[in-house]
């Protein structure tokens, strides 16, 4: 059901809609909508009391069943081009591929642009149906990981707002970018609106702008897209009106699109940069996590360049240095001479914009957990990062850090590398590359090996153990373009040393702000990016998380995206258990009631019954261990197909 | 953590210590995990200590076969765990401070809230966990695994 319907047109509102059909008719020469057919078809209930409500026309019958053609003749609409027309058609530009929104009428224009305008319509942008504002932020969330750039979302209103403020929250502390847009109608329901609408989030996003005219609001999205994609990255927000987005645009042109311009470093600092990695007897690149893809390639690019034994983020998150390429690893020697951290300001250990930037946003100075004003980890010693001298292993000593966005400084000291370079330096990296990439292998092969040999502990075991999900599901995918979209804190983070996380995109990492509710709609907005890109998605789901807000299953099933859910069911929440149990202990009063409230038993929930109903296929719950791998054959046989699936697994707690 | 806590935990150090020599074999020479069988005598009753596991929760720790989880002690087995006289007094002399912030250590369990007969029912049912997981070449899946890692890297 809508969450609002207009009962009637207010005068204002009459009176507007007229003013503006007029302006549209007088614009193009037409007429005004709907009165030609309204006279030949009086509608039920408007001027012909207790007449039978006349039968469906076909035309009607084939809307109903979702068979709608978008109109092709001459224009008979109010508004013959809407503002909405003109905000999807920046959207388009963009390159927004999907808008999630859980319906509501203050955004109804832009519901109706999207689905409707355009050829072909409902297309980047394609509106994906959330049950709730939560899912729809956090399908963003998921999407944005995955391909470093933003998806949008709609809201309905303060209550949309209010329903997606956690996600928003995630987001924001995950440094993700998002491109929120709340629709806003002063005329309508009160409770609904309010002066200053982003101020309920702003806390947590980057930047917000209520616009005046439709100009304004074609000018804002285009800068509310360029803020969230500029480090550091976070979610915006732009709150438009609904009489905006119905007003006639008349010919008011869309203004070109600037993509921003994300400052790097300057010619100096890249030569002193390359000088000391071509100096260096032994350089080390830190590689954390870049904005986009096209980081991660710069990041290879440099590191081969310079022969450079390289640290990876990748088994903690998205955009860091593929896991598996032969300069990633400790090395053939790990006393390291020069350190080079590359990673997006913003994030611990390195260089940018601190946080304190996006705080600065915050009125009550209130600060969030590890965010709190004044609180900057940027260039910690021992943290992954820093442009200097020295250290050995893994933590090099705090150096310098420079306040700019590494991706956009890695092409300068490229640049500066090639220039710089010389026969003799190219044999000596030559020479040290190959070393370090035997090491590496043999590294790598050791730390699995070791590996192995842990998790085959409970191999057998029932209910099954959190390993064997990861290790059966390993061989499956291995040869597949695969993203892990949910977070595998909660269930051994046996990804990080059984797979090989070799792409910007191959896990995403946590929830941003160790948030609930997280994983299946992350999964889904993964989802979306893997269905254009022809990748598969793979959501081991906890239980108590997926309990959230479980309707985007039923979104994972409307839009045929290749998302395998296998299910961590413990059947609790399993870390508050252990807390509860912890507290009873030393309180000595006694565990035997430490399940109430940590745990879902009596009854256990039977999540492929759940998927069914939400339409999706699935087996379970499985117990036995030797029936876990051909269900994983299956659920990825359908996925591949492009079809989500659930195997629901009743699983060791952790 | 108090005086107290800390003269409890080293009297059940010196126990569990003490009868993990008498009862591991070969004896062990420290009290660092013992990878054999326990052979100390077990009084309680295996059945009520498998409800009580699963009513105490003690799962959530250690997994329901010891052998996963957070705290895995099979066939790692503690000295704490060599007899029944560790095994309890491991879990009364647990800290029975409330924590600065959330903890998962493992709880205490004083004598109001977990008798001894209750402790060795438990011990009885832990005693009977065994561990005999397959050797990793006879894991096909582990063996695809390992056998992927070995193929050259491909961007």
């Amino acid at each position: 059901m809508s969450k609002s319907k207009k009962l009637a047109v207010n005068r204002r509102g009459f009176l507007k809609g007229a003013a503006t059909a007029a302006a549209g008719a007088a614009a193009i020469a037409t007429h005004v909508p709907g009165t030609d057919a309204q006279t030949q078809t009086p509608a039920p209930g408007t001027g012909r009391p207790n007449a039978p409500a006349p039968a469906p026309s076909p035309a009607q019958l084939e809307r109903d069943a979702g068979v709608v053609t978008p109109p092709t003749g001459g224009n008979t609409r109010a508004a013959v081009r809407p503002g909405s027309d003109l905000m999807v058609q920046v959207l388009r530009d963009l390159g927004v591929e999907y808008v999630a929104a859980n319906p509501g009428s203050s955004f109804e224009g832009i519901q109706e642009s999207i689905i409707n305008y355009g050829n072909p319509p409902n297309v980047k942008p394609e509106f994906i149906t959330a049950l709730h504002e939560e899912s729809a932020v956090t399908m963003a969330h998921g999407y944005g990981k995955a391909t470093g750039k933003p998806m949008c979302a709609l809201l309905h209103g303060t209550i949309g707002i209010q329903h997606a403020a956690m996600s928003i929250y995630q987001a924001y502390y995950d440094k993700t970018p998002a491109l929120l847009i709340a629709g806003r109608d002063l005329g309508f329901i009160a409770a609904h609106s309010a002066n200053d609408m982003a101020g309920m989030v702003r806390s947590y996003t980057k930047w917000d702008a209520t616009p005046k005219t439709i100009e304004e609001s074609l000018v804002a999205i285009q800068r509310a897209y360029n803020e969230a994609i500029t480090p550091p990255c976070a979610p915006t927000m732009v709150v438009i009106d609904i009489d905006l987005q119905k007003e006639e645009a008349g010919a008011l042109k869309v203004p070109a699109y600037q993509p921003p311009r994300i400052s790097g470093i300057d010619a100096g600092q890249a030569r002193e940069i390359a000088k000391g990695l071509l100096d260096a007897q032994n350089p080390r690149i830190a590689v954390g996590r870049l904005r986009t893809p096209d980081g991660v390639r710069l990041a290879v690019q440099l590191a081969e360049l310079v022969g450079a034994s390289t640290s990876t983020s990748a088994t903690q998150g998205p955009m860091s240095f593929p896991q598996r390429h032969p300069l990633c690893g400790p090395g053939a020697n790990t006393s390291y001479d020069y350190t080079l951290g590359l990673e997006q300001p913003g994030t611990v250990g390195l260089v940018g914009p601190s946080l304190a930037t996006l705080l600065s946003r915050d009125p009550t100075n209130i600060g969030f957990g590890g965010i709190a004003p004044g609180v900057s980890r940027a260039g910690a010693p021992g943290g992954p990062g820093g442009a200097g001298r020295g250290g050995r292993g893994g933590g090099a000593p705090a150096g310098r850090t420079v306040d700019l966005d590494a991706e956009a400084s890695v092409p300068a000291i490229i640049d500066e590398v090639r220039r710089q370079m010389s026969p003799d330096k190219q044999r000596v990296i030559q020479d040290r590359s190959a070393k370090h990439a035997t090491a590496n292998q043999t590294a790598r092969i050791e730390a699995l090996t070791r590996a192995l040999d842990q998790r085959r502990a409970g191999w057998d075991s029932t209910p099954i153990s959190t390993a064997r999900v990861y290790a059966e599901l390993w061989p499956l995918i291995v040869d597949e373009d695969w993203i892990l979209a949910s977070p595998s804190n909660f269930s051994g983070g046996h990804n990080s040393q059984l797979w090989d996380h070799n792409k910007p995109y191959s896990y995403l990492g946590g929830q941003g702000a160790a948030g609930m509710g997280y994983g299946a709609p992350a999964s889904v907005g993964a989802a979306l990016a893997a269905k254009s890109r022809k990748q598969i998605v793979i959501n081991v789901q906890t239980d108590g998380d997926l309990n959230y807000a479980p309707g985007v299953l039923w979104t994972a099933q409307h839009h045929e995206l290749p998302m395998l859910t296998v299910m961590h069911n413990n059947r609790a929440w399993h870390q508050e258990l252990m807390f509860v149990e912890y507290m009873c202990g030393v309180r000595g009063r006694g565990t035997g009631r430490g399940h109430i409230g940590t745990t879902l038993r009596d009854p256990f929930i039977d999540y492929r019954m759940m998927a069914a109903a939400y339409g999706m296929a699935g087996e379970g719950p499985i117990t036995d261990p030797l029936k876990l791998g051909p269900a994983l054959k299956r659920g990825l046989a359908s996925v591949k197909k492009g079809m989500p699936y659930m195997i629901d697994v009743i699983t060791q707690p952790r | 953590m108090g005086t107290r806590s800390l003269l409890i935990l080293a009297a059940v150090g010196l126990i569990a210590a003490a009868d993990a020599v008498r009862a591991q074999s070969p004896p062990a020479q420290t009290a660092k995990p013992a990878t054999t069988t326990l052979t100390s005598p077990v009084t309680g009753n295996a059945v009520t200590g498998k409800k009580l596991y699963y009513d105490h929760a003690c799962y959530s720790c250690h997994g329901f076969n010891g052998e996963t989880g957070a705290r895995a002690f099979v066939p790692n087995w503690p000295a704490n765990l060599a007899t029944e006289r560790s095994f309890i007094a491991f879990l009364r002399g647990r800290a029975n401070l409330a924590p600065v912030q959330p903890s998962t250590s493992m709880p205490n369990y004083p004598v109001e809230s977990l008798s001894d007969a209750h402790a060795k029912d438990i011990y009885a049912y832990i005693r009977s966990f065994k561990s005999a997981p397959p050797p990793v070449e006879k894991i096909p899946v582990m063996s695809q695994i390992l056998a992927a890692a070995k193929k050259p890297y491909k961007p």
